[in-house]
């Protein structure tokens, strides 16, 4: 995601080597996900799931939707 | 004595043959109070930049090189940035990457020297239509 938009970073963290991240973000099992401080994402989801949760797009948005 | 076996090696090495621009693994590691995975960490990349001339390290210290780190917006260590011909994927990876965060790495470092995003063109649509600053941060184990 981050290589497709300049706006965006991503952070891949291994949890146990930084235990004070993953306090502060509550992981108690991974993967997890956190996007903007906001979002929290457990487990591995589908790519469209997984995007369509990152971004907090509606449930029945699609690519027309966004581009126009 | 290796990280990588010979036959991991061999199959890293035809992974790694798709790229055609050239990667810089910029590790920032800790020497004084840092742990020890920065070293593993440092030997993992080395091995990799070993199966491919296009794939480079670059070591930087998380303590002397100030500049780099506010380049890199890197705050902890160790830390891989990422970069695809010299300009910055925005991909970073914390801890040594080990375990599924191997998988990870070699995926990042694929993009990076390929260009190439291997996503459902719907799902790039919302990627590209991002138009606010967006952090994520994906927490894993090696196992």
């Amino acid at each position: 995601m981050a290589a497709a938009n300049e706006l965006i970073t991503a952070d891949a963290i291994e949890a146990t080597e930084f235990m004070d991240l993953s306090r502060k973000y509550r992981v108690t099992g991974v993967p997890k996900t956190i996007v903007n401080e906001t979002i929290e994402i457990m487990g591995g989801l589908p790519e469209k799931m997984f995007v369509r949760a990152a971004l907090d797009l509606p449930e029945d948005v699609t690519g027309t939707d966004i581009a126009t | 004595m290796p990280l990588l076996s010979a036959q991991d090696e061999a199959t890293l090495k035809e992974h790694l043959s798709v790229i055609t621009l050239p990667v810089q693994l910029v590790l920032f590691t800790q020497t004084i109070g840092g742990s020890e995975s920065g070293d593993v960490a440092r030997q993992i990349l080395n091995e990799i930049a070993s199966l491919n001339d296009k794939v480079t390290v670059v070591d930087k210290s998380f303590v002397l090189d100030t500049e780099d780190k506010a380049k890199y917006k890197v705050d902890k260590a160790p830390a891989i940035a990422i970069l695809s011909d010299g300009i910055d994927t925005r991909m970073r990876m914390y801890g040594a990457p080990t375990g599924y965060e191997f998988v990870g790495l070699v995926e990042a470092i694929i993009v990076a020297g390929t260009g190439k995003i291997d996503l459902d063109p719907e799902t790039m649509t919302w990627i590209q239509a991002v138009d606010k600053p967006t952090h994520i941060q994906v927490f894993s184990t090696p196992t």
